[in-house]
């Protein structure tokens, strides 16, 4: 069953990063803060190939090496650069200097926020369990923006439609593996089925751990911090050995649906005391 | 739900940030959003309250609900194109009833206020054409419908990432309603008062200013469950604290009370319903402050809070 597959033989994923792409399977991106080198290949291949226009003046930013700023609507992977030289003077754990390279991108978390707020259906998972924007639905009505907890959809001022990473559906569709994962030099960006992915976090944690690296963990992974208050699992995950915060990711996540309940109780409650208490006192009989 | 302990973190969190960047992004709903949310609030009220009136007054002797009902029909066409002049693609605005999507107060808000509108239509139509008892039968859903239209967009914001709109969901709902009655009844009061139904607009005037108690009290509410998630900040200091008090507080809750007090009653009604569109502004453009404060989001997605 090839499922709509352009290549249904022998894919090129197969070939550069070992997995089959199957509609109907969870994939995803193991990022691995480890082993970035911070080169910004993953950056450069994504607009590439996703035609995406270069980032604000070409100015720099004072902040490291990180002149690209956020993930937007015209930023799909953005490499977040850490120095940390201050705060722990003369110690250098192994694996992980103290300069930390972290390559960012779409989590395409499961259940989505973002697809949940999506009024027009607009943003849909697809058959691979990502989680993409169909431009010829979207009407820029903005919801998902806020709706994000990581800040990562937006709405570009150029069309009017709301963008963010594809995880290279088309690519995939083509038996391809994303362009940032096949362009990362190192494999910190790793590309595959999630049952093979999150043993294979899982097991280079230990390994990082008997190599003395004992902050290593797993941000995003089921029953990790990044997955929480109702997001199951993020599809794209990471190995942290700082905090969440410092790369500006929240420690807790949270899905916002919830919250409809209590707000529509309290609402249509104080709008119904108010409309009986009329009912009460009168609206004013015949004058 | 995620019952597995989290695995725990390298240290505890001392307040690092990523360069002191911001975490999220914010909404940019622009003043049209807030304009439709007050008219749409005052419109949804207004035809609750014509539906009080009809239990109230079967023989619609002073003429509220059929001024009400005509008055929330105007605001259920009217605030619908504003909604769709705020769209980035506003020629896809259709696209809004393509799905119907349960989470997303986004997607049923559509289709209450798709109904509102039409119900509102039916009410306002059969009454003009003398049937009035379908009116009234009309009357129960735009009635519901309008309940609706007046709360939902508080759950709309509630209901996302930003934290200043999903720290206390209950008291911001309780907030809105209650500004939207407080607009519904004195834009109906002003109706019957141009009409020369005086009694009833001075009972209108006083459920406006009961309305406003109520939401003076939300408000309270609201900004100590602001504080306590420690996200209060853009309402303390800056341009939307300014907005907040003077237009929401000031000109929307002191000085209507103090025109009663005067004996202007007109003037007071057309400062709700100012200070009703200044709040929703307010409250707007907080978000996006909110947004943009990594210590506030990053602090705010660090405990279970809903």
């Amino acid at each position: 069953m090839d499922g709509g597959l352009i290549n249904p033989g022998r894919q090129e994923a197969e070939r550069t990063a070992g997995a089959r792409i199957e509609p109907g399977r969870s994939y995803g991106f193991f990022t691995d803060t480890t082993l970035c080198i911070g080169c910004k290949a993953c950056e450069v291949a994504c607009k590439e190939w996703n035609g995406l226009p270069a980032d604000g003046d070409m100015r720099l930013s004072g902040h490291s090496y990180d002149n690209t700023g956020a993930l937007g609507a015209e930023t799909w992977r953005h490499v977040g650069f850490v120095e940390r030289l201050d705060d722990r003077p003369g110690e250098m754990k192994p694996f992980q200097s103290n300069w930390i390279m972290f390559s960012d991108v779409c989590k395409h978390c499961d259940p989505a926020p973002c697809l949940e707020a999506c009024p027009t259906g607009a943003l849909f998972r697809t058959e691979f369990d990502t989680v993409v924007v169909q431009q010829d639905i979207c009407n820029g009505c903005a919801y998902c923006v806020p709706a994000c907890p990581f800040g990562v959809v937006e709405i570009s001022k150029a069309d009017g439609k709301a963008h963010k990473c594809t995880l290279c559906h088309d690519r995939m569709k083509g038996g391809m593996e994303p362009a940032c994962a096949k362009a990362c030099p190192t494999d910190s960006i790793q590309f595959g089925a999630l049952e093979d992915l999150i043993p294979r976090a899982h097991e280079r944690v230990e390994q990082l751990q008997e190599m003395g690296q004992d902050r290593a963990y797993l941000y995003g992974a089921p029953g990790t911090p990044g997955a929480t208050h109702g997001i199951e699992k993020l599809n794209a995950f990471f190995l942290l050995t700082e905090r969440p915060e410092v790369h500006g990711l929240p420690s807790e996540p949270v899905r916002p649906a919830p919250r409809a309940q209590p707000s529509l109780i309290a609402g249509l409650g104080t709008l119904a005391g108010l409309a009986a208490a009329a009912l009460v006192f009168g609206l004013g009989g015949r004058r | 739900m995620n019952k597995m302990a989290p695995v725990p973190l390298p240290e505890p969190w001392q307040g690092e940030t990523y360069h002191g960047r911001p975490t999220l992004k914010p909404a940019e709903f622009d003043w049209k959003v807030a304009a439709y949310i007050a008219v749409q609030g005052a419109a949804g009220a207004a035809q609750v309250l014509a539906g009080v009136s009809r239990i109230e007054d079967p023989g619609d002797r002073n003429g509220l609900a059929s001024r009400a009902r005509a008055f929330a029909l105007a605001g259920s066409v009217i605030a619908p194109a504003i909604l769709i002049g705020h769209l980035k693609t506003p020629k896809r605005w259709y696209n809004m009833l393509r799905i119907v999507r349960p989470q997303s107060p986004m997607s049923w808000g559509s289709w209450v206020i798709t109904a509102f509108g039409a119900a509102s239509f039916a009410a306002w139509g059969a009454e003009r054409m003398g049937w009035g008892r379908i009116a009234d039968f009309a009357q129960i859903p735009a009635s519901l419908a309008g309940a609706g239209a007046a709360t939902y967009t508080a759950t709309l914001l509630s209901t996302t990432s930003n934290p200043l709109w999903a720290a206390a969901p209950g008291p911001l709902a309780a907030q809105f309603a209650a500004s939207s009655m407080a607009g519904g009844a004195a834009a109906v009061a002003l109706l019957q008062r141009k009409a020369g139904k005086i009694e009833s607009a001075q009972r209108l005037e006083r459920l406006s200013a009961a309305a406003l108690g109520a939401e003076a009290a939300a408000s309270m509410m609201l900004s100590e469950a602001q504080r306590r998630a420690g996200v209060s900040a853009p309402l303390k200091k800056g341009p939307p604290a300014v907005l907040h008090k003077a237009g929401a507080q000031a000109l929307g809750i002191a000085a209507p009370l103090l025109f009663r007090a005067l004996g202007r009653p007109a003037l007071a009604s057309a400062a709700i319903l100012l200070g009703g569109a200044l709040l929703r502004q307010a409250v707007l453009r907080a978000g996006d402050e909110s947004a943009k404060r990594p210590l506030d989001s990053l602090g705010f997605a660090r405990e279970v809070r809903r």
